[in-house]
């Protein structure tokens, strides 16, 4: 943890403090600071907006009610994702499996300012995570996208440590080996490493 | 599947550190020694600008659009209607809880009834020595008609020496008779009842010691 996170998780730990004591103010910052973090998160295990807002709406509403129950065992951040997590596989029971379909990967569901490079580079990994199942696309994105551990991962997904190893090794090979030829490359083969 | 233990132990290492050397948490002789191991293998160097390009396009912003503000007023109307989200849940939960409850009751009273009833039933049929016997009013007599008396003449006599039958016939066929406010004293109706034919045996109750 560089120190950059050091100084967020103090402060979200402060925030976390004043919420406990029923401070709303504090309630929005931290609903705001993550907001953006948890759609991006939230995106890979479905496409529905309506579905992201009650999981972001149903960690914060848990957030709030045990702001005091926080011992600091993990950073804020590990804690916060891991409700998101639990709530966004029980919105998941609830909805059904959305896993991310062929009709959202049109160029309709990209902002009309997104630059052609984002578009191209959007495209590219949608369609690589959709080989991925959903277990894997939640590690590879706490990961490569939110830059947490393997140890913040496990507590996360609230599995050990060798099964999140196991999933990132498993959503890395198949990445591999598909993205190179979705992008208009050849595969990377093994022969070719060696 | 290509696995990447499959083509050499630096390739398997390298594998294993382009992550975290990609989120900047990797150690400085950790980025040193990829860094290295980059610039000699080239399958590796393609991994790496792989892994790069997957992050850098995980972390573009979401493609998804929610309104954050609108997401938080409706979050801060649900806190100030606390008890209106709790009532949402409760009539599911109350009715469950309800029936459970109308279930165990009706299981505690059939318990009870069926308890009371084979409670009665048990009770001794029988009386030990240490209980008190009911006390036979004084003057009861105990009587043993024979067999060929007939029920008419039995009746007629105890009506025309003024007795009662209280309990009988035993085991042997005798019956206790109790005098029914007549002023003939017991001796006489004693008297009277061996006298009459069809009686085999008339003995006054002794009293208790």
């Amino acid at each position: 943890m560089n120190e950059a996170d050091i100084d967020a998780d103090a402060t979200d730990r402060m925030l976390l403090q004043r919420m406990s004591a029923g401070d709303r103010a504090a309630l929005a910052v931290l609903y705001r600071s993550y907001h953006g973090r948890l759609c991006r998160f939230l995106s890979r295990l479905t496409r529905r907006p309506d579905v992201i807002e009650e999981v972001i709406n149903d960690c914060f509403w848990i957030a709030w009610q045990k702001a005091g129950t926080f011992h600091g065992d993990s950073r804020v951040s590990t804690w916060i994702i891991g409700i998101a997590y639990r709530c966004g596989l029980k919105a998941l029971r609830q909805h059904g499996d959305e896993p991310v379909e062929e009709d959202m990967q049109s160029e309709d569901r990209f902002p009309a300012h997104c630059p052609d490079e984002d578009r191209e580079l959007r495209d590219w990994l949608a369609k690589g995570l959709s080989r991925l199942s959903a277990d894997q696309r939640v590690v590879v994105e706490l990961v490569y996208g939110l830059g947490h551990t393997l140890d913040d991962v496990a507590v996360i997904m609230q599995c050990p440590v060798g099964t999140v190893k196991a999933r990132l090794f498993h959503a890395r090979v198949k990445l591999r080996n598909t993205l190179p030829a979705l992008a208009g490359e050849p595969p990377i083969r093994k022969e070719s490493m060696s | 599947m290509k696995l990447p233990t499959d083509i050499g132990k630096d390739c398997a290492r390298a594998w294993e550190a382009m992550p975290w050397s990609l989120q900047n948490s990797a150690s400085q002789e950790q980025d040193e020694w990829l860094t290295r191991h980059l610039s000699q293998c080239e399958a590796c160097r393609a991994e790496f600008e792989q892994q790069s390009r997957l992050r850098l396009a995980i972390s573009l912003p979401p493609d998804i659009t929610v309104d954050a503000d609108a997401g938080l007023r409706r979050l801060l109307a649900r806190i100030d209607a606390p008890d209106t989200h709790a009532t949402a849940h409760r009539p599911r939960t109350s009715w469950v809880t309800r029936a459970l409850v109308a279930a165990v009751l009706m299981q505690a009273i059939g318990i009870g009834v069926l308890g009371a009833r084979l409670w009665s039933e048990s009770q001794a049929n029988y009386r030990t020595l240490s209980q008190a016997t009911t006390p036979l009013p004084a003057g009861a007599i105990h009587v043993v008609p024979d067999e060929t008396m007939k029920l008419a003449d039995w009746n007629g006599l105890l009506h025309t020496l003024h007795l009662q039958v209280v309990s009988g016939p035993n085991d042997v066929g005798a019956y206790t008779v109790v005098a029914s406010g007549s002023s003939a004293s017991s001796r006489d109706t004693l008297q009277k009842l061996r006298a009459t034919q069809g009686i085999r045996l008339a003995e006054p109750v002794a009293s208790a010691p």
